[in-house]
């Protein structure tokens, strides 16, 4: 009796203690979303000064309409194309004895490394109506390509450099799954078709869906591509406003935007309810391989293909460049410099660590706590990830003249808006990993004496690592690639790979962006490398 | 400004030569293999007049240059912060490293962003209460005017700008270094010269162009050319043209490079963009069928400029206005016309052999301070959906 007391009374006092490091962790995590939700702030300001009368005739004019449906058309075929390519992908690498399997694995997720600008435009100069292939096929008598441009286009292109985050995210949850659960459907005498629907779908469909946001998040706050393939959509809108001096029409037309990314994030939340193994992995048992037979040829053809389209193909458009020689190729004034490749991995590293120590607080106290406050501060770490780029970099200039004028063009400032734009991956992965952490553990950890603190660094931290680790290599490829923060908030002569290969494009010189893009696509590969080899696959 | 222009048809084929030059002139040496040709005085022994030229066959036809030489004024030293603005801007780097050799103590700290990015920022750095660049060199004079008509610029002084045209430094309080002309690049197996229209208020109803124009919505060089169209011609007809040309099946591009190239694929018959972007693509395909037309006294012949102000709050006056003293050189004028295919904005200087000098273009009467009002055009183009 008296044992059972004691136990009891042991597990309250841990709970009120638990509850009470909550309160602290709570208010961490608060403080943090607070800090990457600040830029929005710039855009309240910059609204108040659009004339009530103008403001309700630009939010409802045909033409602001018009986007806002293309956009959220855009959004919605982009998404579902992922999951359509990348879900059927993930379960042939996962869960088939799919030939060259590791092969695949990895070059089926290198797309992501991609940035999605030199994509569409490699893109447009292989299939457009005059490109490479049109030229090809002319003698054969192919008089004309289906239409590249437009919506159709772009959804192609996006989707063809997006899906890997649908596709790794699927993976980590189908190498997560109990083979157990599967197994015991199939003795019972479901059809594999059946136990796929009854058992497998439901336990993948929070790591799908946890793909499929950061999907459609980032198809929603793309630029580059919609303009380079010619859909008109929410951020060309917004661009074309900043870039007529329209600040405040820019900030007026975001906020519209972020109410499209606050509707996205609620759908997802009722979706992905918890984000069970949304990447990193931890499944007690692999589950026997799915035999597909002879169709395991025809299925390695279909991953050849999209590896060719999504990956050879700017690879290959880009080493045309390199070698199409000729004087209108090699320009004065833009020598190319290895120390764009060491400033670009420097950044990203630092961005990728600083997420990392934002995230961990985050994301263990949203998978932890079922608490609105929990789940709010987590929800807010997405807003900047959907914001536009140019709008979030002017913010930060306003804000940091005005408030830090001492960081105003240096490294920390430009590490935070990196932060602001990419920390949800960080935060995605590392409560995924937080699930799937036997809560159990740590009570044991504590009721052996440990305190809170060393029972989280001693037992949960080794057992999240693979997911936080996961997180960090995201952040990293995508600060790799991205550029109008990067143009708008590096200090002053401080060029990366990027901003070198804006310069060279924008002064029409495509030879000159051959090298840096290789380089580019080269070091965020070895991040994907880190990604994979978190797997158990 | 008359209809049709003077010797229209004259002016129209002139790029088959400035083209072959132009494959040599951007390959940009630093003139070693220039033995002779330019005059050479002047400039201090660093770097001579001959390093400024671009290399290549225009240079036998350049004559005589006139002007302030760089060895007149007084010289650069220190560090200046300069806003640059990219796009051809990124060719003026050359430039600075030019100025760099003659005058070693000079060092100039340049940022390239777009320019009109550049114009934004500088307005929330100053709107915040702060200034981080000494000189603002924009390649459009809608980004200058954006800045200057917060009043966020100083004055230039009369004896720095006053060999610039009035309509090209408004005010003082910014001037023009270098011009750019709205044009026409047509492809050569698809249309001969004389069916490209001599006014852009053609261009929707001929027949040869039919489904077959590219332009550029979201580009800014597009957008004052289309403020230019409303300033002349009115909101109302403007809105009229935008819809014709949609009716007529033109076709949007990102940039006007990407339009002057499809013009050389004979993926388009003929395009909206600036002079030298059809320069550049023969420069890179000698063999391309493209060509250019102007048009006589409307938008499309607008002449919009590359220039340079300085920034309120500066703490560099002196230096900040040498500096645009000197981009306003001989020496720097020649680099322009020569190396980025540019008109001078200096009445001793003259462009590149095959172009026309700007006094033989037709450009429409507008105050280039006007092109700010990028915000009206955007409204229409919205309205009309061709945004």
């Amino acid at each position: 009796m008296s044992t059972r007391e004691g136990l009891s009374a042991l597990r309250r006092r841990l709970r009120r203690e638990a509850d009470g490091d909550g309160l602290g962790l709570t208010l961490l995590s608060g403080a943090i979303a607070a800090a990457v939700l600040s830029p929005v702030a710039w855009l309240f300001l910059r609204v108040t000064d659009v004339p009530t009368a103008e403001a309700v005739s630009l939010l409802t004019a045909p033409s602001t309409t018009r986007v806002l449906t293309n956009s959220v058309l855009l959004v919605t075929t982009v998404t579902v194309a992922c999951v359509l390519l990348g879900v059927p992908l993930a379960m042939l690498t996962a869960r088939t004895d799919l030939p060259f399997r590791r092969f695949f694995t990895v070059v089926l997720a290198l797309p992501l490394v991609v940035p999605s600008y030199i994509g569409a435009f490699a893109f447009v100069s292989a299939f457009g109506p005059r490109g490479a292939l049109a030229d090809l096929l002319a003698p054969l008598g192919v008089g004309r390509l289906p239409e590249i441009y437009g919506l159709g286009g772009t959804t192609l292109v996006l989707t063809l450099y997006v899906y890997p985050y649908v596709f790794l995210t699927t993976r980590a949850a189908l190498l997560s799954l109990d083979a157990a659960h599967v197994e015991a459907a199939r003795i019972l005498g479901k059809s594999r078709l059946a136990a796929f629907r009854e058992v497998t779908l439901p336990r993948i469909v929070p790591g799908v869906a946890a793909g499929a946001l950061l999907v459609a998040l980032y198809a929603l706050s793309d630029f580059g591509t919609p303009a380079i393939m010619g859909t008109d959509v929410f951020t060309s809108y917004i661009y074309v406003a900043y870039n007529g001096f329209a600040a405040d029409q820019a900030a007026l037309l975001s906020l519209q935007l972020l109410g499209v990314t606050t509707v996205i994030l609620a759908l997802e939340s009722r979706v992905g309810q918890d984000d069970a193994s949304a990447y990193a992995s931890g499944g007690s048992r692999s589950a026997a391989r799915i035999e597909l037979g002879p169709w395991r040829w025809v299925a390695a053809l279909c991953c050849l293909a999209v590896a060719a389209v999504s990956l050879a193909l700017p690879v290959g458009v880009l080493l045309l460049w390199l070698f199409r020689g000729g004087p209108g190729y090699a320009a004065g004034g833009f020598p190319f410099d290895l120390s764009f490749a060491v400033n670009s991995v420097g950044v990203s590293a630092a961005a990728a660590l600083v997420s990392v120590l934002l995230a961990v607080p985050v994301g263990y106290l949203a998978a932890r706590r079922a608490s609105w406050p929990a789940r709010l501060a987590e929800r807010a770490t997405y807003v900047g990830y959907a914001m536009p780029g140019v709008v979030l970099g002017l913010a930060l200039v306003f804000f940091g003249v005005k408030f830090a004028p001492t960081v105003y063009q240096t490294l920390p400032l430009l590490v935070f808006a990196y932060v602001v734009r990419f920390l949800p991956q960080a935060v995605g992965t590392t409560s995924s990993s937080v699930l799937q952490v036997d809560a159990h553990l740590m009570e044991a950890a504590r009721a052996l004496g440990e305190s809170p603190r060393s029972a989280f660094r001693r037992v949960t931290l080794p057992l999240i690592w693979p997911g936080v680790l996961a997180g960090a290599a995201l952040v990293f490829l995508t600060t790799m690639k991205e550029l109008p923060a990067t143009l708008l908030l590096r200090p002053t002569g401080f060029e990366t790979l990027v901003s070198y290969i804006w310069q060279v494009q924008e002064a029409g010189y495509y030879g000159l962006a051959a090298i840096p893009a290789l380089t580019l696509i080269a070091v965020s590969a070895g991040s994907m490398a880190v990604i994979l080899a978190q797997e158990r696959g | 400004m008359t209809e049709g222009g003077r010797d229209g048809r004259s002016r129209r084929r002139f790029l088959a030569a400035a083209g072959a030059a132009s494959a040599t002139a951007l390959a940009g040496c630093n003139g070693i293999l220039n033995d002779g040709g330019g005059d050479g005085t002047g400039a201090p022994a660093a770097a001579t007049f001959d390093d400024f030229r671009g290399s290549g066959a225009n240079i036998g036809g350049r004559g005589e240059i006139t002007g302030t030489r760089v060895a007149d004024l007084p010289d650069l030293s220190g560090q200046l912060n300069i806003y640059l603005g990219g796009g051809e801007g990124g060719l003026y780097t050359d430039l600075l490293s030019l100025f760099g050799q003659v005058y070693p103590d000079f060092e100039p700290n340049v940022r390239l962003e777009p320019s009109t990015q550049l114009a934004s920022k500088i307005r929330e750095e100053q709107s915040a209460g702060g200034s981080f660049a000494d000189v603002f060199w924009a390649v459009d004079a809608g980004s200058l005017a954006a800045v200057a008509s917060e009043g966020y610029t100083r004055a230039l002084p009369d004896d720095v700008v006053e060999v610039v045209p009035d309509q090209f430094r408004p005010d003082n309080a910014w001037t023009g270094v270098a011009g750019r002309a709205r044009a026409v690049p047509y492809n050569t197996d698809q249309l001969s010269a004389s069916e490209v229209p001599d006014t852009v208020r053609e261009f929707p109803d001929t027949a040869a162009l039919r489904d077959s124009m590219g332009w550029a919505p979201t580009y800014g060089s597009f957008q004052a050319f289309v403020t230019a169209m409303r300033l002349l011609r009115g909101d109302e007809a403007t809105r009229q043209w935008v819809t014709d040309m949609q009716d007529a099946g033109a076709a949007g591009y990102a940039n006007e490079f990407l339009i002057s190239n499809a013009v050389a694929d004979g993926e388009l018959a003929a395009g909206f963009a600036n002079h030298y972007y059809a320069l550049r693509v023969k420069a890179q395909r000698p063999d391309a069928p493209i060509d250019l037309a102007f048009t006589s006294g409307d938008a499309g012949a607008l002449i919009n400029v590359s220039g340079a102000e300085v920034l309120e709050g500066t703490e560099r006056v002196d230096l900040a206005e040498n500096f645009i003293a000197h981009l306003l050189t001989a020496e720097a004028q020649e680099f322009f016309a020569t190396r980025t295919f540019a008109y001078p904005m200096v009445p001793g200087v003259p462009p590149v052999g095959g172009l026309p000098r700007v006094d033989e273009l037709s450009p429409p009467d507008i105050d280039l301070r006007q092109l700010d009002d990028v915000g009206g055009t955007i409204d229409l183009l919205r309205e009309t959906g061709a945004l």
